[in-house]
């Protein structure tokens, strides 16, 4: 792109906006953002809030354009516009300064109904100039069961409270109606509020910022810097296209299958299609199945969102993530696909979860085959048993607790250059959640950790390894404890990349009192007994390209890490090690002679 | 004559401030000696001796108290040359070191590599042990199996031993067990144990603090020893103290014993610094904001009400230590940071620098690629000739080519223009950083005053406070030495805690009294034994305190030895309700859980009527005028430059204009005004 045409777009005549306003104003949306994300994280009440930061601020401008998503999780902010257009849709002109609406409504663009959406406008010169945003991953939302994932429901009458964009602020004062209903109907109602006064003063205190940024620099310039920001990321996507091969794919993968219609697995679909001369890349959905009879339908919000964070990781980190860059991305979706927008009824708890953290790595996936250093392999599908939903009565205090465990969400998936990052968890988040502290969790559910370690073995190998998943060790202290957890990844584990092979499959099981283990099923509702426990195995990330070209050092390093097994360096790495424990080093010789033969097996 | 010496060692300087008996104070620059660090501190004190007309040996003599700075642990942190060190833990969480607490900086960058723990997995130890959270032992510890991770952690050549248990802080007696097993198997052997290096809630925070201050010991315990045997054969006899990251001074004994408490050594000065410089200028309220800006980076403290915050999340290279620390955020931003433009035609700045080798375009080292100085030069509120005191010689052509090459031609600019985009670029970085801090305490920037030190503080002073409404700067006349100056003028301090969890549910006053009594108890003997004269000394209380169910706590200061009564602990609640509403804007009627209870003991120095500036001479001194590109005067413009060592008190210097400083040039950008104290130092007003 010339100079000439860039400076163009970046200075209107109209406006005049510099690159010095742009520069400035950049950094005072970050900030706006940075300070609605401190208010909620430090005033959350729910473990998962205010340790996991399973929550996300945002902001867009009146015409539902965003602006900076680089501080939420992908998944809850990569279609964050979809809350204003129902607000506005839904109230039209009636909407006030003092205003706040909330909504968990999967068919009226929230993510699941677990996420608490509240959003509310802001007023410059008597029109509204901005929507601020803030939405948490609650530890209870009034599900019919105490969890916040319903991976076997039905339809939406059975994932609970549903707050379908309705007004709980007016006048800066909240409308009790709507916080009554909520308090009736959640079952940790003075958690609830406070998680709610969090939320709110996210949204208020970008909605003071916003107000002063205005103020100080004149609502024109603010919004045409919005405008401008928007070309800009417009032209970061265009050029990260224009350097991608052309070419059109079509890729199946399986989920793991709970209903009869799919026996051997749910079968997920994408063809996407790289135009670099129109700087393009189209994401084709159409051809997956019909919603299902299960809470994992994705919505509107997160079947957008999976594609968005897909294709923009593999444009690179540059590229902001904002209306912008996503105007060089585009969906085709249907409705009444279990991946695309769901049909009313269909059930979609668990919406931002188990399908999404398929479709996110799938959709990189695709783009390894179209160049080999591009795409990722998968990561982590389906949450681990270390990561359930606990509830239960805590006899110290006598009160009940409810709470969302996020320990040992690991295995992220390896890609050209890098192994997997640890604490990936699944593409949704990718390793933006904090893991619990094993401490706290003790001190607020009466549980104990018995461990939380790499799984040896468990991660993908390849030239690049998956990161491992966790083993975890759960058992109650003094009654008995219900653990719900939507798992996956079981029947079809993490798939490996371009010559990687596929991660360990995850598992849950109960060891009863005599230590006998018997295997849970892939969505968990279990009561634990004392004596007895929960063994949570996390599966890995998937491994990109062929394990034999890895460093043979770094396989030894994985040893020594405990993250692989002498036999597994042996037999798929053909790596060979002399001496005991912490003492092995590598036999270079037989290292050599061993990787030959295999090379040799594989040709032959 | 006695006299007193503080040196804070960077990585380019060697800072020195005296101090006379007079209460003058004169400050001293000597090279950095790296790996030699000791030369460097004598070459210094050879300069002062020089000054005076006397031998170092003399010199020494009359030196009542040499207080240092160190970089030796954050270093050893960095550049990874910590001792090889073994960890102990509970069976079954061997990775604590490994997971740490899971986050990532930036969501959308996912080509990265996972970093390494502080201690290898192999040489961690799982333990069979545990207690529960409130302390009661559900596994008791194995002893045979400890004995056993103690003689492979000496197989494999460790050369100190850290042991965190899980809730030791609520139980120590395993920990404390496996200290007397260690002693006993391998004696000799430095160690440490968590509940005593860093007693806090959190294990990962807690093992990492653990496993710093034991990789620390022995180098800390070498170069410390060595420190003080040359500066003792050198003719010290007076006291030697070293700067803590708790920003106070402590003896050699307790530094060599919890070496961790020398992470930031030198940064956890600068604010006291500030505020000893800014109450010499006789200020009724001292709210401010202390910014040090050098070649590579920028660290940002707070001084809130006389009150310098602490905290417990401080961390080096990724690792948290844990101990209550100084708050200082750092960022990589400074006269090296290399400017670029994307394909999108937006300007980055930083954080990737040019350093010192290749260096700035301008420097003629090699480097090719823009940076900040590049812009200061070509804006020309540089020098050339006369750069870094007169040490440099900057080229003004090769700071315009990279300039035009890499950021003016790509964004069809002048070459003064792109040098304005980078100074505001680095400017909005720094601005950014600012928030960060004073979002996090609370503060609002528009009622605090900024007071800039470092070499860098002028140049870029005036935009940084415009941009977040802050309506005075001071630049102290101790700018140049800033950490050095707050090392010479900080109190005896260190830091007492104690976990015992407590909610206002059913409020346990014998359990809070006795802890409390326990730590004023520590605190005390502390005091003791550095000799800190009952006058002078003070202990501060504060709590870690949340409401129930949140899971992050905060910090509540509060001044009560004892809680009598009911009427006691409401005073502490409310004052919790306001802390929490000052920073979160919301206050709630749940209970308050108390989770950690800390002591700080103080002996205060005595108070000296310290004078700064040689005798002033003459009204304002016109140098020269020198060519500026400033976008606020329109363009290039002819300003006047003014000798800043020239300045009697009193003299105002209206904006715009540079001031030429020994150590910084200050940019007065128009419609400021810049007044010199009575100190020497310069305040500078924007309208």
């Amino acid at each position: 792109m010339g100079s000439e045409s860039l400076l163009q777009e970046l200075s209107p005549p109209e406006v005049g906006i510099d690159i010095f306003t742009m520069v400035v104003l950049r950094r005072r949306f970050e900030a706006i953002i940075g300070e609605m994300i401190n208010a909620l994280f430090k005033s959350g009440r729910s473990g998962v809030l205010n340790t996991a930061m399973d929550f996300s601020c945002s902001l867009t401008d009146a015409n539902f354009q965003s602006i900076s998503l680089a501080q939420g999780l992908p998944v809850h902010v990569g279609a964050i516009d979809l809350i204003p257009r129902a607000v506005v849709d839904k109230f039209g002109t009636d909407i006030h300064p003092g205003d706040c609406f909330v909504n968990n409504s999967g068919y009226l663009g929230n993510t699941h109904c677990a996420d608490f959406t509240v959003c509310a406008p802001v007023f410059v010169d008597d029109s509204i100039a901005f929507y601020v945003i803030a939405r948490a991953h609650l530890g209870d939302m009034g599900f019919p069961t105490p969890t916040t994932y319903g991976p076997r429901s039905r339809d939406v009458y059975e994932e609970g409270l549903i707050l379908p964009c309705v007004r709980i602020q007016k006048g800066y004062k909240d409308v009790p109606e709507v916080i009554d209903i909520c308090r009736a109907n959640i079952r940790v109602p003075d958690q609830f509020y406070g998680d709610y006064l969090a939320v709110l003063s996210a949204v208020r205190t970008g909605e003071s910022r916003l107000k002063s940024l205005c103020g100080k620099y004149g609502a024109d310039v603010v919004r045409t810097f919005v405008d401008e920001f928007q070309n800009y990321a417009e032209r970061m996507a265009r050029t990260a296209i224009s350097n991608l091969p052309k070419g059109r794919l079509s890729k199946e993968m399986l989920y793991d299958s709970e209903t009869e219609l799919y026996p051997t697995g749910i079968p997920i679909r994408a063809t996407i299609e790289v135009d670099p001369d129109e700087e393009l890349i189209t994401v084709d959905l159409t051809g997956n199945v019909d919603n299902l009879p299960l809470g994992i339908n994705m919505t509107e919000s997160t079947t957008t969102a999976a594609c968005m964070t897909a294709v923009l990781n593999v444009l690179g980190a540059d590229v902001p993530r904002c209306t912008g860059s996503f105007r060089r991305v585009k969906l085709v979706l249907r409705e009444g696909a279990a991946i695309g927008k769901p049909k009313f009824p269909a059930a979609t708890s668990a919406a931002t979860t188990n399908l999404c953290h398929a479709l996110i790595p799938h959709i990189q996936s695709m783009f390894a085959d179209l160049r080999g250093d591009l795409g990722t392999a998968y990561g982590t599908i389906g949450m681990p048993g270390s990561c359930a939903v606990v509830s239960g009565n805590d006899p110290r205090g006598d009160r009940p607790f409810v709470n969302q465990l996020i320990m040992g969400y690991w295995g992220g998936p390896a890609m050209s250059g890098h192994d997997g990052w640890l604490t990936y968890g699944s593409g949704a988040s990718q390793g933006i959640l904090w893991q619990s502290s094993v401490e706290v969790v003790e001190q607020q559910q009466p549980i104990i950790i018995e461990k939380l370690e790499v799984r040896c073995d468990s991660a993908g190998a390849g030239q690049w390894e998956g990161a491992p998943g966790a083993e975890c060790v759960i058992r109650p202290r003094s009654g008995a404890v219900r653990f719900m957890v939507n798992s996956a990844s079981r029947d079809h584990p993490p798939q490996g990349v371009a010559g990687g092979t596929s991660a360990a499959p995850m598992q849950i099981a109960r060891l009863d009192r005599d230590g006998q283990r018997s295997e849970l099923p892939i969505s968990v509702d279990a009561v634990i007994d004392v004596g007895e426990k929960l063994v949570s195995e996390g599966c890995g990330g998937g491994g990109f390209g062929d394990p034999l070209d890895r460093d043979a050092d770094r396989v030894l390093q994985s040893v020594l890490a405990g993250r692989v097994s002498e036999e597994r360096a042996k037999s798929i790495y053909g790596v060979v090690l002399v001496g005991d424990g912490a003492h092995r080093k590598l036999d270079y010789t037989a290292t050599r002679e061993c990787r030959a033969g295999m090379r040799r097996g594989a040709s032959a | 004559m006695n006299v007193q010496i503080a040196v804070d060692v960077g990585g380019t300087f060697t800072d020195l401030v005296l101090q006379e008996s007079s209460g003058q104070i004169r400050t001293y620059k000597a090279p950095t000696t790296p790996g030699r660090i000791v030369d460097g501190i004598l070459n210094g004190v050879e300069l002062i001796a020089d000054d005076f007309g006397l031998d170092r040996r003399e010199l020494l003599r009359k030196c009542t108290r040499f207080a240092c700075g160190t970089t030796a642990a954050t270093n050893a942190i960095l550049e990874k040359t910590y001792a090889t060190t073994g960890l102990i833990c509970t069976e079954g969480f061997r990775d604590i070191l490994t997971v740490r607490e899971g986050g990532k900086a930036d969501t959308y960058t996912i080509a990265i590599d996972y970093p390494e723990p502080y201690i290898a997995r192999h040489l961690t130890h799982g333990v069979r042990e545990r207690m529960n959270s409130e302390g009661g032992v559900e596994t008791p510890l194995d002893e045979s199996q400890a004995i056993e991770a103690i003689s492979q952690l000496r197989a494999l050549g460790v050369e100190s031993i850290a042991v965190c248990l899980l809730w030791s802080i609520a139980n120590p007696s395993h920990e404390i067990r496996i200290g007397q097993l260690i002693e006993k198997h391998w004696p000799g052997i430095p160690f440490s144990l968590s509940h005593q290096t860093s007693p806090t809630l959190r294990e990962y925070r807690r093992t990492s603090a653990t496993a710093i201050d034991a990789s620390l010991k022995p180098l800390v315990s070498r170069t410390v020893n060595e420190l003080e045997a040359r500066l003792r054969d050198a003719g010290l006899e007076g006291v030697l103290t070293l700067m803590a990251s708790s920003g106070g001074q402590t003896a050699v004994d307790e530094v060599i014993a919890r070496p961790i408490n020398l992470c930031l050594s030198g940064p956890s000065a600068a604010p006291v610094s500030a505020r000893t410089s800014i109450k010499a200028e006789n200020e009724e309220t001292c709210n401010a904001i202390v910014v040090d800006m050098g070649g590579t980076s920028f660290d940002i403290s707070i001084i809130d009400d006389w009150q310098i915050p602490m905290h417990r999340e401080g961390i080096i290279d990724g690792h948290v230590f844990g101990v209550a620390s100084v708050e200082v955020k750092t960022i990589g931003a400074g006269g090296g940071s290399i400017a670029r433009v994307d394909s999108g035609g937006f300007i980055h700045v930083g954080p990737e620098s040019a350093k010192s080798v290749p260096g700035p375009a301008c420097y003629s080292r090699g480097g090719t690629r823009p940076t900040v100085t590049d812009a200061n030069l070509v804006r020309g509120f540089l020098d050339a000739g006369n750069f870094a005191g007169g040490t440099m010689t900057l080229d003004l052509a090769k700071a315009r080519a990279a300039i035009s090459e890499h950021v003016a031609e790509s964004l069809d600019l002048s070459t003064e223009e792109a040098a304005s985009l980078i100074g505001l670029s680095v400017e909005q970085n720094m601005v950014a950083a600012i928030d960060e801090i004073t979002i996090k305490r609370g503060v609002d920037p528009r009622e605090y005053v900024m007071v800039a030190g470092g070499a860098a503080a002028g140049l870029h002073a005036v935009p940084i406070a415009r941009e977040l409404g802050i309506k005075r700067i001071f630049v102290p006349p101790v700018a140049g030495v800033l950490s050095a100056f707050g090392i010479l003028v900080s109190d005896i301090k260190s830091t007492f805690s104690r976990s015992v969890p407590l909610s206002t549910n059913a409020f346990d006053f014998a359990k809070a009294n006795e802890a409390l009594a326990t730590l004023v108890g520590e605190a005390e003997a502390y005091l003791d034994r550095m000799k800190a004269p009952a006058g002078s000394r003070e202990i501060q209380f504060s709590a870690e305190a949340r409401y129930r169910g949140q899971v992050w706590q905060i910090s509540l200061p509060f001044d009560m030895r004892r809680f009598e009564s009911q009427a006691d602990l409401q005073r502490l609640v409310e004052a919790f309700h306001q802390l929490h509403e000052k920073l979160y804007f919301v206050r709630s009627s749940d209970p308050v859980e108390f989770t950690e209870w800390t002591v700080v003991a103080i002996g205060k120095l005595p108070s000296a009527d310290l004078k700064y500036g040689g005798a002033p001479s003459l009204p304002v001194a016109e140098k020269t005028r020198r060519s500026v590109y400033m976008r606020e005067l329109g363009g290039s413009r002819e300003i006047r430059v003014v000798d800043g060592t020239q300045l009697a008190p009193g003299t105002v210097v209206q904006g715009p204009a540079l001031i030429d400083q020994p150590l910084t040039t200050i940019v007065l950008y128009p419609s400021t005004k810049a007044t010199y104290s009575a100190n020497g130092g310069v305040w500078i007003d924007l309208h």
